[in-house]
């Protein structure tokens, strides 16, 4: 799983990429316009909010937020591939780490306050000083060397596991649905919320209502050339079908989705971009022209809003995948998500809603210490680190010893990944890590909140 | 056509729902014409057809064009996808375009150029039936792969486990390898080197860069070169058993029985290692069509888009089945990472429905879209709906959605007043509305998700 970072010999195929995407912009421009248009037309019935349930819904949501206004939020940010650790946050050990690096390596590091370790330059891009003014300013926690004992490295085993929270490659439910499904709100769809095209493994459920919405401001439903109280009809139709029993778990999670789409539509109806204004837009200038950034705005601003939002996902951009050319992918893909998830953080501090948020960022597993002339091979002891006002930051696991390895030549692994789910959901979720992650009595604790 | 029913078609019980099942299987659902054809046709010839092609109904859809010009796959953005769903619309031979979409999952390859792509794209389509060890041959020595998964400039020196992890992994056995295994096969698959030299990248073998050392892969100790890796992979005992699974899963929601993999396991190492033949035993199965009036498989949206398409009589005129693709989670060309799309209940989230809704939005408009006054205002809820059943290829509906269909045709088209607040069009509107929206909700409901 790599990307080469090869360049598209044909000018052309850019330029229509560009025209293709304004292309697409009007077209959904088009569609709110029609859509408003037909409402203001029609006079947005008053049969729809009687006979749809979505007002029960959103006072479930309202209810939820207001009962709770200061529920704590947990959001997960993936970093898919399996970051190299050495490269990212560069080792003390200098000497050993150039000795391992001969061919990769990060040759400009920059200092990373009050350690002697150092840091991607490509970390330090974005508002206040990317990731590395975040941990400046006591907001990182760095967890070098996390995986678990004895670990898997091939990509889709270790990401199950760190998605179920559980060591096993039977199917199941994330560990965040889990946690929704004995902690959260039977109506609210929007508990748990993927910002992406599909739901997160990591919030799938067994029974609470979770959503997936690739752009909040564009979930609302329509029907071309059909408007006033037929409209209003054929919705509560298509509600009433996806209501009915019956049917394999096929059709079964067909219905349910649907459902809970129409939902969300209504719910985020409010949130829809409007005469070019932007309910959801920030005070905080957000790097241009990365969708990652794009999504992280979106969910602060949901999350700011009484929409009881208390799971989140988003997965980063870029392949971390660096079997080859190490060097120039990291220099591409380390800059737009420390951008991002600075610009993410100085948003929440500007609305306000920081001290309820903590966001994991981690990634499946670590890479193999010695190179392999252009890159590095899967291996373990990675790194994942959590962001947030509330963070006890710093650096709270070891980092890995850099002249002894495992059996297979890998950094020896300091943190095993459950410690941290059960002390997030003990210490910052405030519920019982037991019901959650299996045998969570036995893989210890960190203090993660402070 | 008469004398083709005949007793025996009756006695082996194949009607048109047993043919409309096995071309959504085996194919992007069945046209009017198709069903009717097949279904006058018995189970074996139907089959037989899927596999090896030969006379039978032609599907009349025009030549793709997107705003006035013909497709260019390797250059204009979005044409890739274009290209290829042309070919499932209107393929003769819907099965090896089935297969090509599996073997394109299976051997999942992403971010490499166009031209590359489309290589490989045509590639998988020539060995999409036949035998498995020259399709495994073919993709490691093809350019995208050998780009995708470092094994270019993969040398002894510095041997790259990318491929080798894989290939076990993914590509031909699932587990039963050890992390050394993977290292080991790394070694023999080295000496693949690539030349960047000008426009298109060009990959080739060059014995000096392969480690001529031995190498100890599942206990079999030799100086192992690419082939041998393949046949190493291809002999271990987990391998038959690890693709004719994944082979049924691809067809069938039901797991397979273990006799059924048995059965499946000796009938694909007799034939040395050939896809067709395991191909024959899953479409004849009975599995394969238990529940035709509850069918429970997630379309995947490349079957959905093209699916609808082909039930509509749609060609490919516009360019929206890009984005629309990528908004439920299936680009062609463009799977989230070399393990393919995951699949099955995984399509369906919120997202992926309210994508699919708007889809019908665009599916029905242009040619396809009710005109004003174009519908006759007395028909009764029945007639109209179905109406739109014709309109749309008589796509599955349960007993519950055709009473709530029912339901929803009778109030639009009913003359009693509306509530208050209300705004109730005038009556051909209506009932052009009650058309737009019947089709819509067949095109986009729950009971299309499934096959």
């Amino acid at each position: 799983m790599t990307r080469q970072n090869i360049s598209c010999a044909c000018d052309d195929f850019r330029r229509s990429t560009e025209s293709m995407r304004k292309r697409f912009v009007g077209e959904s421009e088009l569609t709110r316009r029609q859509l408003i248009g037909w409402g203001a037309a029609a006079g947005l019935s008053l049969y729809a909010t009687r006979a749809m349930p979505v007002t029960e819904v959103l006072q479930a949501a309202e209810a939820d937020a207001a009962a709770a206004p200061n529920a704590p939020v947990l959001v997960s940010v993936f970093l898919p591939g399996g970051l190299d650790l050495l490269d990212t946050l560069i080792p003390v050990d200098y000497g050993a780490y150039a000795d391992l690096r001969r061919s990769v390596g990060v040759t400009n590091p920059q200092s990373l306050n009050g350690t002697s370790v150092r840091i991607h330059p490509g970390l330090a891009l974005g508002v206040n000083g990317g990731i590395r003014g975040l941990y400046g300013n006591g907001r990182i926690a760095f967890l070098p060397g996390i995986d678990y004992p004895d670990p898997n490295l091939s990509h889709f085993h270790s990401r199950h596991f760190w998605e179920t929270g559980v060591i096993s490659a039977d199917d199941g439910p994330g560990w965040l649905g889990r946690w929704l499904d004995r902690n959260g709100n039977g109506d609210n769809p929007l508990q748990g919320l993927s910002l992406s095209y599909d739901l997160s493994p990591v919030l799938r459920s067994r029974s609470a209502p979770v959503a997936s919405a690739s752009s909040p401001g564009n979930s609302g439903f329509y029907i071309r050339d059909v408007y006033g109280e037929p409209f209003d009809q054929a919705m509560a139709a298509y509600t009433a079908i996806a209501r009915t029993s019956g049917g394999g778990p096929g059709l079964r999670a067909a219905k349910r989705n649907a459902k809970l789409a129409k939902l969300v539509g209504d719910v985020l109806a409010p949130y829809a971009k409007k005469d070019g204004v932007n309910p959801l837009a920030s005070a905080i200038p957000y790097p241009a022209g990365n969708g990652f950034a794009d999504r992280l705005q979106s969910l602060a601003g949901l999350i700011a809003a009484p929409l009881g939002i208390r799971m989140a996902t988003v997965d980063a951009p870029g392949d971390f995948d660096t079997h080859s050319n190490q060097r120039v992918t990291l220099a591409t893909d380390l800059p737009p998500l420390s951008a991002a998830l600075a610009a993410f953080q100085a948003d929440l501090e500007a609305r306000a809603v920081a001290d309820r948020v903590l966001t994991l960022v981690w990634s499946e597993f670590g890479r193999r210490p010695h190179d392999n002339d252009s890159g590095t091979d899967h291996g373990a002891g990675g790194l994942a680190w959590i962001q947030g006002t509330r963070v006890n930051s710093g650096f709270l696991s070891q980092y890995p010893d850099l002249r002894s390895f495992d059996e297979d030549d890998n950094l020896k692994v300091t943190m095993d990944f459950r410690t941290v789910y059960a002390s997030l959901i003990e210490q910052w979720m405030g519920t019982d890590a037991g019901a959650v992650i299996p045998n969570a009595g036995a893989v210890g604790r960190i203090q993660v909140v402070r | 056509m008469a004398r083709r029913r005949t007793s025996s078609h009756r006695r082996d019980g194949w009607t048109e729902a047993h043919v409309r099942r096995l071309f959504w299987r085996a194919g992007f659902g069945a046209t009017k014409k198709e069903a009717a054809y097949w279904a006058r046709r018995s189970k074996a010839q139907t089959i037989a057809w899927l596999l090896n092609g030969g006379p039978g109904p032609h599907v009349k859809l025009p030549a793709p064009r997107v705003d006035g010009r013909g497709l260019d796959p390797a250059n204009e953005y979005g044409d890739d996808v274009l290209w290829w769903l042309d070919k499932m619309l209107r393929s003769r031979r819907p099965l090896q375009e089935k297969m090509t979409l599996f073997w394109h999952d299976h051997f999942a390859t992403r971010d490499q150029d166009r031209p590359l792509a489309l290589a490989q794209n045509k590639m998988l389509r020539s060995h999409a039936l036949g035998s498995f060890r020259s399709l495994a041959q073919a993709v490691t020595k093809d350019t995208a792969m050998l780009l995708f998964l470092s094994g270019a400039n993969s040398t002894k020196d510095e041997p790259n486990e990318n491929y080798a992890r894989e290939l076990m992994e993914l590509f031909t056995l699932g587990r039963g390898y050890s992390e050394r295994d993977i290292r080991e096969a790394a070694r023999a698959l080295t000496g693949f080197r690539a030349n960047y030299g000008g426009n298109v990248v060009r990959t080739y073998y060059d014995k000096s860069g392969h480690d001529n050392s031995k190498k100890r892969i599942f206990g079999k100790t030799g100086n192992h070169d690419w082939r041998d890796v393949l046949d190493l992979c291809i002999d271990h005992p987990r391998h038959a058993s690890f693709l004719v699974t994944k082979l049924w899963d691809f067809f069938i929601p039901t797991r397979i029985s273990p006799a059924t993999r048995s059965k499946l396991v000796r009938v694909y190492r007799r034939s040395g290692h050939r896809i067709k033949p395991v191909l024959r035993e899953i479409l004849e199965h009975p599995a394969l069509y238990r529940g035709l009036n509850s069918p429970d498989m997630v379309k995947s949206p490349v079957v959905y888009v093209a699916g609808a398409l082909r039930a509509c009589g749609e060609g490919i005129t516009r360019d929206d089945w890009v984005y629309l693709l990528g908004g439920m989670g299936q680009r062609p060309f463009d799977p989230p990472s070399v393990a393919g799309w995951e699949g099955g209940l995984a399509w369906l989230s919120t997202n992926s429905m309210h994508v699919r809704f708007d889809f019908a939005n665009v599916l029905l408009q242009g040619s396809r879209r009710v005109k004003d006054g174009s519908t006759p205002t007395n028909l009764s809820a029945k007639q109209a709906l179905a109406r739109a059943k014709a309109a749309t290829g008589r796509p599955w509906t349960s007993a519950r959605t055709d009473s709530a269909l029912l339901r929803l045709a009778r109030r639009l088209l009913s003359d009693a007043k509306p509530p208050p607040g209300g705004y109730r069009p005038p009556k051909q509107e209506r009932a052009d509305m009650c058309q737009r929206v019947l089709r819509h909700l067949l095109i986009c409901g729950p009971d299309a998700q499934v096959h």
